[in-house]
């Protein structure tokens, strides 16, 4: 009987009473069939699904319900900190508030630990709140010194720990497009000495008179204002649309000693070719400082590069002065729906008067990149970038721009 | 999938196939074959629910059935004609009835559609990605409301319509759908309703909730809002089925469902109506009442990932590749992305209505789902002939009619649509009827005069080949041997027997093959077998590819 069954499973009908006539004959075709349907009535288990589906069931449905509390965390504390691992618990407050608390740690002792309640729907959907509390740790951060014209032999490094509170509400009145931004932050940065074997500590080359802020640990009362036009998909992921704005800041030193004003200007625009078969992606990037009447502004909070998202083939803060330029250029392939691949063009600038960002005399390179990709998001890029200070390959958990 | 890949199945399997091979004796016909219909006697009382993991199905289609060598095993639910009789899972209606463009246009509706004069919300809309709601109308039935993407309006609502009168026409369990309309002026929220939040907890249902769905729809001019409206599907909601393996708690489901005709020949279905979106979260399962007993009643119920809908304004790769695609990803790795895929050439005629959808470019033996299940997998060349001739029933008139249903606004967008569907038609018939012997309808009659049909001559695919041949066999239906009793040709799908055996109840073998100087595939003969009866020549057997 079980032969017979079987090969109903698996043959065509009129195979299958072949071997019929062997068992009790059936009088009919249907007959036959009942006598198959009968003997798997006696045989019938529970459709429960296998023990991989069931895993994966359990992580997808603790993800959609909400109920995935821990999750990774991969940025660090600084940049050039390195590979970093970390991780977070996040937990919703109420239907739509949560609460995310985080750290990560690097190998070189770069450390954060932090803590943010967001709001994603205010004001009926138009708006975003963000409280962020924490305290960072970089251990050595690079410092060429000040200027576009210093040398890789002139390295040094730095650490420094910063305590922050920072409140952020963004408004986008239609929902797309405009976007209003603003926020306010209270920090202390604590510039010190810098642990790195690779360079001398900062302060055996500098003193406070050479370089500002060297050792200084002010308060910042931070607030800042942005006005948008972003028409992007998701800044994380994009094949279309642009980013246009102008974020201003202040810095408010608590004891009037490294006070100073900053206008940062952006322009992000992604070019779709044959049904983003390629896509042509430009960004412009431009930081002003305005210094305080009578104070300074200390070498570590002056515009730079950091490295992997700006001029990709350089050290991670080469280039800082008072003001900086990037212009960056990438032509990006569509590999599948989860992978493209990019070339790409960086060219960098600071400057100690606005005046002298222009064309002449940038550092630049050129290089290729692997990006895997979700529709909004990116969270793994790797590249590999070739400037006249040689090879870098880089690693990053978001999307270059 | 949990059945295929069990070894103690597979072996079984394997046993059962050496048995088959040996055995040679054994009645080949009963005196009810072919059947129409399978009988399902069993009851399905005690089917639980299933749920089947979305992202498990994906990467299991995307990474192990994409990578399978199909089985070449003939398809298990087929009668003896090489048809699929009716059952729970399929009813033949186009292509072995007669069906009026009333008939298609009406499907599978009732004359009750909603009642919009008032809509109370219950709970919000699940599953797809367009915006919608469960609610119940002013006669108190309750309706899945699905609307249309703002830049897509009478798209999705057009779509579901004309696939599901498409898809209830060519055989498969369909959901009641109507084009209705949604007032927000006239829509209260059921105190009970709630939604469930991004914590993961129901609360209850607010007008903001209403607000939220309604600013990803598409509007209409006077504030209301088009919809489609699905009906809740009567008996007890059990699940969705897989592509492949069987139910282990329905005593009816005995063919693994890969090796279901009417699945598999969903590929070409598919294709016709670029119904992209093959997966078990759009099947479903109920137990129903029939006779007394409970069986498992199979329903294909969301056809709306089709007709370009599926395709948001930026996914022109739909139908063309997988979500995940080892060669084109290759190609275009290598080249920098110069190597073009056809997706990225192929031109559109884009209605907002109608999306991403055309018949000039279409290949329907390179179309692509988003992810390939194992029916799509293992359909073989007879089972795309059978599913071309249910598409090639489909006159230029039905199909206008099935898109008619689908109200939309520009009648250049409706015509437009019924084209493409039209041009797709004749290019899956021109696929897949001359690929192999393409002859059907054998009917031989008193006086030993047998005609049969040419499937991809008539429709002027093929031309007509030099000439038929048929051998003749007595045929033993108790042991299957046969005896030659002669052969004729005829340059026309006709010709008069040799001396046949007139005694009611022997059986004959006649083999028809053609001599085609394009086609050599039609030189395999399909089998057909022929009972006699008091009422003359009854056809019981027909083989197209063993």
């Amino acid at each position: 009987m079980l032969v017979a069954v079987t090969l109903g499973f698996a043959s065509p009908a009129i195979v299958r009473a072949q071997d019929a006539q062997t068992a009790s004959e059936p009088a009919s075709r249907a007959a036959l069939i009942e006598q198959e349907e009968q003997t798997k009535a006696d045989q019938l288990k529970p459709a429960e699904p296998g023990k991989a589906e069931a895993y994966v069931s359990r992580i997808s449905d603790a993800f959609l319900s909400g109920q995935m509390h821990w999750h990774a965390f991969w940025q660090n504390a600084y940049s050039g900190g390195g590979f970093t691992v970390g991780a977070g618990y996040l937990t919703h407050v109420s239907s739509y508030n949560l609460i995310d608390i985080r750290g990560s740690i690097t190998p070189s002792g770069y450390k954060r630990l932090e803590a943010q309640f967001f709001a994603p729907e205010l004001f009926a959907r138009h708006g975003t709140l963000s409280l962020l509390g924490g305290w960072r740790e970089a251990t050595a951060v690079n410092f060429f010194g000040i200027g576009q014209a210093t040398h890789t032999s002139s390295l040094t490094n730095y650490g420094f720990t910063q305590p922050y509170f920072a409140a952020n509400l963004t408004v986008m009145p239609t929902r797309q497009l405009f976007v209003l931004g603003g926020g306010f932050e209270v920090s202390q940065w604590k510039q010190g000495a810098g642990s790195s074997d690779a360079s001398p500590s900062i302060e055996t080359a500098y003193t406070p008179a050479t370089l500002p802020g060297l050792g200084a640990s002010p308060v910042y009362y931070h607030s800042q204002g942005t006005v948008a036009i972003d028409s992007r998909t998701s800044p994380g992921y994009t094949r279309r649309g642009g980013y246009y704005g102008v974020t201003a800041h202040d810095y408010t030193d608590k004891d009037g000693a490294f006070g100073f004003d900053q206008v940062d200007y952006t322009a992000i625009q992604h070019i779709p070719l044959l049904r983003e078969a390629w896509v042509l992606a430009f960004r412009a990037y431009a930081q002003t400082t305005y210094i305080k009447t009578g104070q300074q502004e200390p070498f570590f909070m002056m515009p730079s590069f950091s490295g992997g998202s700006d001029l990709r083939a350089y050290a991670s803060w080469r280039l800082r002065d008072l003001n900086s330029l990037l212009l960056q250029g990438e032509w990006r392939a569509e590999v599948n729906r989860f992978l493209e691949m990019a070339l790409f063009y960086d060219a960098g600038k600071v400057a100690h008067d606005r005046s002298n960002l222009d064309l002449h005399g940038m550092k630049d390179d050129y290089g290729i990149g692997f990006r895997f990709h979700g529709a909004i998001s990116t969270p793994l890029r790797i590249e590999l970038a070739k400037g006249n200070e040689g090879f870098v390959l880089n690693f990053s958990a978001s999307q270059v721009f | 999938m949990q059945a295929i890949l069990r070894p103690r199945f597979v072996a079984i399997v394997l046993l059962v196939a050496a048995a088959a091979t040996v055995s040679s004796a054994g009645r080949r016909f009963y005196d009810d074959d072919p059947i129409a219909r399978v009988p399902e006697r069993q009851s399905a009382a005690n089917a639980k629910e299933l749920d089947i993991d979305l992202f498990f199905e994906y990467a299991y289609n995307l990474f192990v059935n994409a990578e399978r060598t199909p089985s070449n095993v003939r398809a298990g639910n087929i009668n003896t004609i090489d048809e699929v009789p009716d059952s729970s899972w399929f009813i033949n209606r186009i292509g072995t009835t007669p069906m009026t463009a009333a008939q298609v246009a009406r499907g599978v509706n009732s004359d009750t559609p909603p009642a919009p004069e008032k809509w109370t919300l219950l709970r919000e809309k699940s599953a797809g990605t367009n915006p919608g709601f469960t609610a119940r109308d002013a006669n108190g039935q309750t309706w899945f409301l699905q609307f249309d993407a703002p830049e897509f309006p009478e798209g999705s609502t057009g779509d579901v319509e004309v696939s599901t009168k498409l898809y209830y026409a060519l055989g498969f369990n369909q959901v009641e759908t109507f084009v209705t309309t949604f007032d927000p002026a006239r829509v209260e929220i059921d105190p009970k309703a709630t939604v469930k939040r991004p914590n993961g907890k129901r609360t209850p249902f607010t007008q903001d909730d209403i607000r939220r769905v309604l600013e990803r729809s598409a509007r209409n001019a006077d504030g209301t809002y088009r919809a489609s409206a699905g009906r809740l599907l009567p008996g007890k909601v059990i699940g969705s089925f897989r592509y492949q393996g069987t139910r282990s708690d329905d005593p009816n489901d005995l063919v693994p469902h890969e090796n279901r005709r009417e699945l598999r020949s969903l590929r070409v279905f598919g294709a016709w109506t670029d119904l992209v979106d093959l997966k078990a979260g759009n099947t479903l399962d109920t137990l129903v009442d029939e006779n007394g007993r409970a069986i498992v009643k199979h329903y294909l119920q969301d056809v709306g990932s089709s007709l370009g809908m599926a395709n948001n304004l930026h996914e022109w790769d739909m139908g063309w590749e997988y979500y995940y695609d080892g060669p084109a990803t290759k190609k275009r790795l290598l080249t920098f992305g110069f190597a073009l895929s056809p997706w990225q050439t192929v031109p559109y005629v884009e209605y907002p209505s109608i999306g991403l959808f055309e018949g000039d470019e279409f290949d329907p033996t390179t179309w692509k789902p988003q992810t390939p299940v194992l029916a799509y997998m293992e359909m073989r060349p007879d089972d795309a002939f059978w599913a071309a001739r249910k598409v090639m029933a489909f006159t230029d008139d039905l199909i206008r009619a099935a898109v008619h249903t689908g109200q939309y606004s520009n009648p250049a967008a409706e015509a437009h649509l019924a084209s493409v569907l039209i041009k797709r038609r004749d290019k899956i018939g021109q696929a897949y009827l001359p690929a192999i012997n393409p002859i059907v309808n054998p009917v031989l009659r008193d006086g030993g005069r047998l005609t049969f049909e040419n499937a991809a001559v008539a429709p002027g695919f093929a031309e007509a080949p030099r000439s038929y041949r048929a051998e003749w066999f007595t045929f033993d239906n108790a042991t299957g041997a046969t005896r030659s009793i002669g052969h004729t040709d005829s340059a026309t799908p006709a010709m008069t027997a040799p001396s046949l055996p007139s005694g009611v109840g022997t059986y004959i073998e006649v083999d028809l093959s053609a001599d085609s100087p394009t086609h050599a595939s039609w030189a395999k003969p399909v089998k057909t077998y022929f009972r006699l009866t008091s009422g003359g020549w009854k056809l019981v057997g027909l083989e197209r590819l063993p």
